[in-house]
């Protein structure tokens, strides 16, 4: 154990000394082309860090790799970030440094509040694409946040996906019914009100709503709530870890056989990990190709040989890691679009290159072609826990809302 | 009104507040011996659960000496505090050293973070999974569980303060620091002797919060719930400590069942803003008339 600790100690301060430096810069490459830069609030610390150190990884990593194919038509790319621990005002303060330092085209923010916090600023500036790791359903509002995106489903259509995976469980016009259990925290709550117009529409009567406050609790009493109306689904938003583990482990003690799933942050294999052969199950939107999933295509097989590349000791690597180098790839595609066209690199040109996107191929990241629509990508595909394999596999299709 | 349910309900409510009151436990042993507020009690604990992990979980000993091993690491750590950074704060002013406590937490969370990481983390599963029936009434087996591991060391402590020379030597020097010192009390160990046994409560407390709710390097933010078990027991008295944590565990736990869990904090801080204002010295408190 001693060993693995040293060895996290290593890693950890191998980030530090990324950290410390500040920049991830392109190797040096004979292109006379000024570099595009990308820029990021990043959560290596506090709260978020767990996921935090992933998605930095990916977005590290996609930039080495994209320098490595020359650039984007020619231009190296630069990945510019500070750590913020996850608070606002850090991220705040890393954005402004950032932008007038560095001048990035796109910039990947850390948490919702960031992103609507910083709007208004990134509005009138104009010079710079957001995303990042909000799926918050807010930024598909174009008329308040014009210049950021979501880099997959917003949490309405992931609830939107998985309750048209529910529907189309139901057995000659029985349909199944669904309890909602969140924390009561902007995040838990965001897609609750859509997802509850969303289930009447399909007809899916939603018996439930539980709300947990935030941080290590008990959570007996709320499945006592959950055994008196016996929800063949439960469906989890505003979570990692906890409680999912205890409301699943009680209900089954209880005799209960309903089914749950949860959305993209408490979808990773750290569910697996932690909860062994009681995650056996348990289903999660998702809307890239797992990283030890058997799927492939041209770029989602780059990113198994950068990431080998990269630190070949790391073995898998979470949706976090995924979602980084996601991001870097849409701008990429972006920014590649707005100068194809001869365009100035600026946020209405590349807010516009972006809501072109349609049938986009992302080489495997994504299963099926993507059309954007209100600067999100609305496709996911239901991944059901193998704990034996200890592996999530699909068990639908993928599904694009319309 | 489904009796049976709120039957139900309310021991949930009522096994969680046995671990509040013994996380309060902790925290008034502490200010009662030596007035120090303790802001790092929950972050005792969660290093003491982290400890645990890593002995069941790293080093794969049974649960049965991990936990013993990772509470006496727990209470441990309380006591080296203690004689390196509260003993020297001794004449400075309390908000210092309530400064003190507040720094003890942040390094105790970067400390985790280093050696464990932000992951969130599951301890690994040490309580019986069988459901527990009392009469009709189902209690969920983790709860009910650590309730009787948590009643038991209360039990202990009860009668360590009533029989032995060290609970003497507690409550005489927390009943007036002066008298205890002439009458040949050694009040620095008592000090050291009052932060280790409250650690020690609090870390224990600790594993089996966390082995109901999980664990992550936030852990520590329940100390900010018992903040209100205490001050609405009285912030020097164990026994409001332990009668405001079977309550507010109870009312937290039945506000949340029937109102919501968004109301579940709301509900106790309407109690701790009433009792504020009828008994600004806590249920059970001392009220200190001083003369100028």
């Amino acid at each position: 154990m001693f060993r693995d600790i040293l060895k996290k100690g290593r890693r950890l301060a191998g980030l530090g000394s990324l950290v410390a430096a500040l920049t991830v810069t392109a190797p040096a490459m004979a292109q006379d082309k000024e570099p595009i830069v990308f820029g990021g609030s990043i959560p290596l610390s506090g709260v978020f860090a767990f996921a935090g150190i992933h998605l930095h990884a990916g977005l590290t990593d996609y930039t080495s790799w994209i320098n490595s194919q020359g650039g984007i038509n020619g231009h190296p790319v630069e990945y510019v970030m500070e750590d913020t621990a996850y608070e606002v005002d850090r991220s705040v303060a890393a954005f402004k440094k950032i932008s007038g330092s560095s001048s990035p085209a796109t910039y990947y923010g850390d948490s919702t509040g960031f992103m609507k916090a910083i709007a208004s600023e990134l509005n009138s500036m104009g010079t710079t694409l957001m995303s990042g790791a909000s799926f918050a359903t807010a930024l598909t509002d174009n008329e308040q946040y014009p210049y950021q995106f979501i880099p997959g489903p917003s949490y309405s259509q992931m609830f939107g996906i998985i309750l048209e995976y529910i529907a189309s469980q139901g057995e000659g016009g029985d349909m199944p019914n669904v309890a909602f259990v969140y924390s009561d925290t902007e995040f838990g709550k965001d897609p609750i009100e859509n997802g509850k117009a969303r289930a009447a529409e399909l007809g899916i009567e939603v018996v439930e709503e539980i709300v947990t406050k935030p941080g290590s609790v008990d959570v007996s009493a709320e499945v006592l709530k959950l055994r008196r109306v016996r929800p063949d689904y439960v469906v989890f938003h505003g979570y990692v870890l906890s409680p999912i583990n205890e409301f699943m482990v009680q209900m089954r003690q209880m005799g209960l056989d309903t089914q749950f799933m949860g959305t993209f942050w408490s979808s990773d294999k750290l569910i697996i990990d932690k909860m062994g052969a009681d995650a056996d199950g348990y289903m999660g939107v998702m809307p890239y190709n797992y990283y030890d999933s058997e799927e492939s295509g041209p770029m989602l097989d780059a990113l198994r040989a950068q990431a080998e590349k990269s630190d070949p000791d790391a073995g898998y690597r979470p949706t976090g890691y995924i979602q980084g180098w996601f991001n870097a790839m849409v701008w990429t595609e972006v920014i590649k679009r707005t100068l194809d066209a001869g365009k100035e690199l600026n946020a209405d040109n590349m807010a516009a290159a972006l809501a072109s996107i349609e049938d986009w191929d992302t080489g495997g990241i994504i299963g099926i072609p993507v059309t954007v629509k209100d600067m999100s990508f609305p496709v996911g595909r239901i991944w059901r826990v193998n704990a034996e394999a200890g592996r999530y596999e699909p068990v639908s299709d993928w599904i694009h809302l319309d | 009104m489904d009796w049976l349910f709120f039957g139900e309900i309310s021991l949930a409510g009522l096994a969680m507040g046995g671990l509040y009151a013994l996380i309060a436990l902790g925290f008034v042993m502490i200010y009662k011996a030596t007035r120090v507020i303790n802001f790092a009690i929950g972050e005792i604990m969660m290093f003491a659960a982290y400890l645990f992990l890593a002995f069941a979980g790293g080093m794969e000993l049974s649960a049965w000496i991990a936990l013993p091993l990772a509470v006496i690491g727990g209470s441990i750590l309380g006591g080296v505090i203690e004689k390196t950074m509260i003993r020297p704060m001794l004449g400075e002013s309390p908000i210092s050293v309530v400064m003190v406590t507040i720094g003890i937490a942040s390094i105790l969370v970067g400390l985790v973070e280093f050696v464990w990481t932000a992951d969130p983390q599951l301890l690994p599963n040490f309580l019986p999974r069988e459901p527990v029936f009392i009469g009709p009434l189902y209690l969920a087996p983790k709860i009910a569980y650590g309730f009787l591991i948590g009643a038991a060391l209360l039990i202990v402590y009860l009668l360590y303060f009533r029989f032995s020379r060290g609970g003497v030597a507690l409550r005489a020097t927390a009943s007036d620091q002066a008298a205890a010192y002439s009458m040949g009390i050694n009040v620095r160990r008592v000090f050291n002797l009052a932060w280790v046994f409250g650690s020690l409560a609090a870390s224990l407390a600790g594993v089996l919060v966390a082995a109901t709710g999980g664990l992550s390097p936030q852990f520590g933010i329940i100390g900010l719930s018992v903040l209100v078990v205490v001050i609405v027991g009285g912030l020097d008295s164990i026994l409001g400590a332990l009668v405001a944590g079977v309550f507010i565990g109870w009312l937290e736990t039945v506000a949340g069942a029937y109102l919501g869990g968004e109301y579940r904090m709301p509900a106790t801080f309407v109690v701790l803003a009433v009792i504020l204002v009828i008994r600004p010295y806590g249920l059970f408190g001392t009220h200190e008339i001083e003369r100028v």
